[in-house]
C-alpha cells in the first residue's frame, strides 16, 4: 500500500471513527422509548404494529449488517488485495454464522422457510456457495460441504450427523478455522502493520483462547488434549506453550490465576465465567480502541473500526430488540453490561 | 438505422387469474420489456406472483439437481402454449421434491463408492510404504498390552495443532507421508479404553480416518495387493450397478421430467414478471415499454388468449421517464461486430443517435488508412475469415478491417511493405508527409464538427435546448470552434488571427463561462476558480483533440518506417536470414503495430468522438419470451 493510500485509508478511518457511540450516547439510547429509537435510527420499519416482531427484529438485524457491511466496502476499497483479502476474512464471519445455521437448522429438520429467514444476506464476496442454502436435506448439505471451500468440517459434520451429536463441535470446528485463517493472513503482511495488528487480533484471540479453554474444561468437561486441539493458539499472550501449560489445570480459578500479567489484571478477582467473559469484552474494546487511535498501520486501524463498529452496532440492536419485546429498563441494561460492559449507566457500574 | 424504435408505455390490468396467460401472451409477442416501478398510485399493495416464484424456484432447483443425475433436454421445444397455474406448479414441485430425494440417495451412493475408492488408495499407499520396512508390521496392526498404534490419514493442516494435543494425550504423533492435503501418520500410546480415551476424542476432532493394518501384512504383501485390487474392481461394479440402475430409473421417468422441464419453461414468465406486479383484491398490475410497431399484435395476442377482461392503456414516455426507456436498436447484422465495440462504451439512450454505423464508417477508414497495406490486409481478413467459428460474432469485424486495410494498400501501393510490386493508385505516405499530416488534420476537423452537431441533435431530442445551445460540445462551444479554426488558418496562412475571429471566439467564450458561472453552487471565490479553469480547459481540449488526429497520418507514415526497418535488417543478412527476416519483421509489424493502431483508433473514437455525442446511459430492451423456439400458436 502506497503512504498516499495509507493516508486516504487513515482519513477515512477518522472520519468513519467519528460515528462510533460513546459510552454515555449508548447509555442515553438505551432510554430511548421504541419510537424515538426508530426516528435516531431512521427505521420507521421498526414501528410497523402490522409486522410480527421476529420480522421487525430481523429487517432491524439486517439493516444493522448491510450498515456494517457498506462501511467496510468503503474501506477495502482503496486497499491492495492482501488487506482487502484480510478484512473480508474477517468479515467471512457473517457466512459462518449462516452456515451454522443451516447446518444446525437441517440436522434438526427446521422449517426451510423458517431457516432461509434467518439468513443474513450477504453481498456475493462474503456469500456461501449457492448450492448450500439449497441443500434439501442433511445428506445432500453435507455432499456440498464436502466439495466445497468447507470441505474440511465435512467430515466432522458428517459424523455429528451418522451418531446423532451435538452440532456444537461442527460450530466450534468452524470457529476455530475462521480464527486461524485470520491469524494466517496476518503472518502473511509485512512487519509494520503486523505489529498492530497482532495486537489487535492477538487481544482478540486472548480473550477467545481464554473463554474456550475455560468452558470446553470445566463446563464441557473436555480432556486437556482435546480441550488444546479446539482452541487457536494465539500471536499474543496465550500463545501454544501457555495453552498446553493452561489445559491442564484443574479449576478457573487456577487458569486465572496462571495468565499472564496484562490478562490477569483484566480478570483478577473474577470468580465466574460470566464474569470473566465481561471483563474480556472490555479488555478487547480498550484494545480495539488503543490501535484505532494510537497505530499506525491503516489497515489495522481499519479493522479495529470495523470492530467497534459492530459492537456499537450489535449494542443498538439490543436495545432495539429490548424494546421491540418489551424489556423493562433494568433488563436492557443488564443485556448492555454483557454486550459493551462500559456503556452500562455509571450507578450500575460503580456498584 | 441511426436511431432507436419508438417506444410506448403501456398498462395492463388483468384479473389474477388471468396472470399465467397474461404472462404467456406477453413472452409470445417477444415485445414487452417489463417496468419495475411501483405503480404511481397507491392501493395496490399485494405482490400476486411472490408464491408461484418461490414455488418456481425451487421446482427449477430440484429439476437441475435431477438433471445432473439424470441427463435432460435443457431447453426442449415446447409441443402446445398453455398457462401453468399455481396448484400444478405446486404439485409438479412436490412430486419434483419427491424424485430429488431418491435422485439424492444415489448420489449419496455415488459419495460412499468415492470414500471407499479413496480409502482403498491410501492403503495402496501405506502398504507401498511399509511394505520395504524391516520391522515386524503385524505388530502396528493391534495394540501390546502397553501399547495401542493409531495408523491413518489426518488433512494436513490440522497436523501442527493435533501434534501437540496428542502429546498433551502422552502419544507420540510420526509422520511418515505427505499425500496431497493429507498426511499419513503414525500414532503410538499407551493402551486404554478406545471409546473413551482422550486420544480418540483428539482424533475424531482432526478428522483422523484410520488405516487397518492387516496382520498378514509381513507376510504375503502381494496377496494383499490381488485383495486392494480385487477391491478396486469391486468397487467399480458397484459403481457400474449403480449407474445401470440409475440409468434404468432415468429411463422410467424421462418423459415425465421432460414434462417438467416444458412447464416450468412455460412458467418462467410469469416469475420474470414478479417484480413488476402489484395487486388489489383479483385485480393485477402490470406495466412496461413496447416498441409501437409491435402492438398490434401484442393486443391481438392479449384478446385471442384471455377469456376473462383486461384493459391495456398505452402512451407516449414522459420527458420525466425517458431515462427509464428501454433502447432497441435496430441494426444490420453487419454491425453487430461493431455494436459490440460501442457497447463497451454504453447504450445509448433512448432517443439518442445511435452511433454503430458512423462508429463502423469512421473506424474503418482510419484504421485502413493508418495501417494500409494489401498483404497485411489479406491476412487479417483471412485470420478472421479462419476465426469465424471461435468468433462468430466478431469475425466479421476482422473482415472488414482488412478489406480496408487493402483498400489503402492500393491506394498506397504497399504488399507486406514492398512499394514496388504494386503500383499506387495515389502515393505512398512517406512520398509527401506534410500532405499526409494536412488531410489527418481535416479529417480531425471534420469528424470533431460531426461529432459536436450529433451532440447538439441529441439534446434537441431530449427536449433539452439549453443544454444544446450552451453546455459542453454545444452550439456556443461548435461557434468557439470554428472561430478558432478560422483564426487558426488565418495564422498559418500569414494573415493573422483576424478580429472577427478573435471577437466571435471570445464571445462564445465569455458566453460559456457566464453559463457555468450561472449554474455553479459555490463560495465566490472558488466558482471564479472553476470557471477560469474550465474556460481554459475548453480552449486546450479542442486544440489537442484536433492535433490528435495527426496520429491517423503518424501511423500512416509509421507503417512505412516499420517496413523500410525490416528490409534495412534483412539486407544484412544471407538469403536465408533475408527470406526470415522479412517473414519475421510481417508479423512483428502485424500483430505489434496492427494492435496499437487498433487501440489508437478506439481512442480516437471513444474520446474524440463518444464524449462529445454519446452518453451511453441507455439500457438494453430485453424483452420477455419463453426459453426455446416457439412453439405453433394455440
Amino acid at each position: 500500500m502506497s503512504g498516499s493510500d495509507q493516508a486516504y485509508l487513515n482519513t477515512r478511518v477518522t472520519l468513519l471513527s467519528l460515528q462510533l457511540m460513546s459510552p454515555e450516547t449508548i447509555t442515553a439510547l438505551a432510554r430511548l422509548p421504541l419510537a424515538a429509537l426508530a426516528e435516531r435510527l431512521g427505521m420507521e420499519a421498526l414501528l410497523d404494529d402490522a409486522s410480527r416482531v421476529t420480522v421487525r427484529r430481523r429487517v432491524l438485524e439486517q439493516a444493522l449488517l448491510q450498515t456494517l457491511l457498506n462501511e467496510m466496502s468503503l474501506l477495502a476499497r482503496p486497499m491492495i488485495p492482501m488487506h482487502r483479502d484480510l478484512v473480508r476474512a474477517w468479515a467471512r464471519k457473517f457466512a459462518l454464522s449462516n452456515l451454522k445455521t443451516l447446518i444446525r437448522g437441517k440436522l434438526y429438520a427446521l422449517d426451510p422457510q423458517e431457516l432461509h429467514a434467518h439468513l443474513f444476506e450477504l453481498p456475493e464476496a462474503l456469500r456461501l456457495p449457492e448450492e448450500l442454502p439449497r441443500a434439501e436435506n442433511v445428506p445432500e448439505l453435507l455432499r456440498q460441504l464436502e466439495s466445497g471451500p468447507y470441505h474440511v468440517i465435512a467430515r466432522q459434520a458428517r459424523e455429528v450427523y451418522e451418531q446423532h451429536r451435538e452440532p456444537f463441535l461442527i460450530e466450534a470446528a468452524i470457529d476455530q478455522r475462521y480464527y486461524a485463517e485470520i491469524q494466517r493472513r496476518i503472518m502473511g503482511l509485512d512487519t509494520h502493520h503486523q505489529d498492530a495488528l497482532r495486537r489487535l487480533i492477538g487481544s482478540e484471540l486472548d480473550c477467545v483462547a481464554l473463554l474456550w479453554l475455560v468452558r470446553y474444561r470445566f463446563s464441557y468437561r473436555l480432556s486437556p488434549s482435546e480441550t488444546y486441539y479446539r482452541l487457536v493458539p494465539s500471536p499474543r499472550y496465550l500463545g501454544r506453550e501457555r495453552l498446553l501449560e493452561l489445559v491442564n489445570l484443574d479449576s478457573l480459578e487456577q487458569v486465572l490465576a496462571a495468565l499472564p500479567a496484562p490478562l490477569a489484571t483484566a480478570v483478577q478477582g473474577c470468580t465466574s465465567l460470566a464474569e470473566t467473559q465481561q471483563r474480556l469484552a472490555t479488555y478487547t474494546l480498550e484494545e480495539r480502541r488503543w490501535v484505532l487511535h494510537q497505530s499506525q498501520s491503516a489497515i489495522a486501524r481499519a479493522l479495529a473500526y470495523l470492530m467497534l463498529r459492530e459492537s456499537n452496532l450489535f449494542v443498538l440492536f439490543a436495545i432495539a430488540q429490548g424494546r421491540l419485546l418489551n424489556c423493562s429498563d433494568t433488563l436492557i441494561e443488564q443485556a448492555l453490561e454483557l454486550v459493551e460492559p462500559q456503556a452500562a449507566p455509571l450507578e450500575r457500574r460503580a456498584a | 438505422m441511426f436511431s432507436s424504435t419508438a417506444i410506448k408505455h403501456i398498462r395492463l390490468l388483468v384479473l389474477t387469474e388471468s396472470l399465467p396467460l397474461a404472462s404467456l401472451a406477453l413472452a409470445e409477442t417477444e415485445s414487452f420489456h417489463p417496468d419495475t416501478r411501483a405503480p404511481e398510485h397507491d392501493g395496490l399493495p399485494g405482490t400476486p406472483a411472490h408464491a408461484y416464484r418461490d414455488v418456481f424456484n425451487q421446482a427449477q432447483a430440484r429439476l437441475n439437481k435431477i438433471a445432473n443425475l439424470i441427463p435432460l433436454a435443457e431447453t426442449p421445444p415446447l409441443d402446445v402454449l398453455r398457462a401453468v397455474e399455481f396448484d400444478e406448479l405446486n404439485t409438479l414441485n412436490t412430486w419434483l421434491g419427491q424424485i430429488w430425494e431418491q435422485a439424492s440417495a444415489y448420489e449419496e451412493a455415488f459419495y460412499a463408492l468415492d470414500e471407499a475408492e479413496r480409502l482403498a488408495s491410501e492403503h495402496e499407499v501405506l502398504l507401498d510404504n511399509f511394505a520395504e520396512l524391516n520391522i515386524d508390521l503385524g505388530r502396528l496392526a493391534g495394540r501390546t498390552r502397553f501399547l495401542a498404534f493409531h495408523v491413518g490419514v489426518v488433512p494436513r493442516e490440522n497436523l501442527r495443532q493435533l501434534e501437540d494435543a496428542a502429546a498433551l494425550a502422552q502419544h507420540l504423533l510420526h509422520v511418515y507421508l505427505y499425500r496431497g492435503d493429507t498426511a499419513h501418520v503414525v500414532l503410538v500410546g499407551p493402551t486404554d479404553d478406545d471409546a473413551t480415551s482422550p486420544i480418540a476424542a483428539v482424533l475424531n476432532a482432526a478428522g483422523f480416518q484410520p488405516l487397518t493394518i492387516p496382520p498378514e501384512l509381513d507376510r504375503e504383501p502381494d496377496v494383499l495387493r490381488r485383495e486392494l485390487a480385487a477391491r478396486h474392481r469391486e468397487i467399480a461394479e458397484q459403481r457400474a450397478a449403480k449407474q445401470q440402475a440409475l440409468a434404468a430409473w432415468g429411463a422410467t421417468l424421462h418423459e415425465q421430467l421432460l414434462a417438467a422441464r416444458k412447464t416450468l419453461i412455460l412458467a418462467e414468465p410469469l416469475v420474470t414478471l414478479d417484480p413488476s406486479l402489484r395487486s388489489a383484491g383479483r385485480i393485477a398490475y402490470l406495466s412496461g415499454w413496447v416498441p409501437t410497431r409491435a402492438l398490434p399484435d401484442l393486443e391481438q395476442r392479449l384478446s385471442t388468449l384471455l377469456d376473462l377482461p383486461f384493459d391495456l392503456a398505452v402512451r407516449d414516455p414522459r420527458p420525466d421517464e425517458r431515462h427509464l426507456v428501454p433502447t432497441l436498436s435496430v441494426r444490420h447484422r453487419w454491425l453487430q461486430p461493431f455494436a459490440l465495440l460501442v457497447n463497451q462504451y454504453g447504450i445509448p439512450a433512448y432517443g439518442e443517435i445511435d452511433p454503430t454505423p458512423l462508429f463502423a464508417v469512421t473506424f474503418l477508414l482510419m484504421f485502413g488508412s493508418m495501417f494500409g497495406d494489401v498483404g497485411h490486409g489479406a491476412v487479417i481478413a483471412v485470420a478472421a475469415w479462419l476465426a469465424r467459428h471461435k468468433i462468430p460474432t466478431f469475425y466479421r469485424f476482422g473482415i472488414f478491417a482488412g478489406l480496408s486495410s487493402m483498400a489503402f494498400g492500393v491506394l498506397f501501393g504497399s504488399l507486406f511493405g514492398y512499394e514496388e510490386i504494386l503500383h499506387a493508385v495515389w502515393m505512398s505516405p512517406l512520398h509527401d508527409p506534410i500532405l499526409m499530416l494536412e488531410v489527418a488534420l481535416v479529417w480531425g476537423v471534420v469528424f470533431i464538427i460531426v461529432a459536436c452537431l450529433l451532440g447538439i441533435y441529441n439534446r434537441l431530442v431530449n427536449g433539452d435546448w439549453t443544454g444544446a445551445l450552451l453546455e459542453r460540445h454545444g452550439v456556443i462551444n461548435l461557434l468557439f470552434y470554428l472561430a478558432f479554426l478560422w483564426g487558426g488558418y488565418g495564422l498559418a496562412s500569414g494573415q493573422g488571427f483576424g478580429t472577427l475571429p478573435a471577437l466571435v471566439a471570445s464571445g462564445s467564450l465569455l458566453a460559456l463561462a457566464a453559463f457555468q458561472w450561472q449554474h455553479l453552487h459555490a463560495p465566490t471565490g472558488e466558482k471564479a476558480l472553476v470557471v477560469v479553469i474550465e474556460t481554459l480547459d475548453t480552449v486546450i481540449v479542442y486544440l489537442s483533440n484536433t492535433l490528435s488526429f495527426l496520429r491517423v497520418a503518424a501511423f500512416s507514415l509509421n507503417h512505412v518506417a516499420l517496413a523500410l526497418a525490416v528490409f534495412t535488417l534483412a539486407d544484412m543478412m544471407g538469403v536465408f536470414g533475408h527470406a526470415v527476416t522479412i517473414v519475421l519483421g510481417n508479423i512483428f509489424i502485424l500483430v505489434l503495430e496492427g494492435g496499437i493502431v487498433m487501440i489508437q483508433v478506439m481512442r480516437l473514437q471513444y474520446y474524440e468522438g463518444f464524449s462529445r455525442y454519446f452518453s451511453g446511459t441507455g439500457h438494453r430492451f430485453v424483452p420477455l419470451r419463453l426459453r426455446q423456439p416457439r412453439p405453433p400458436s394455440a
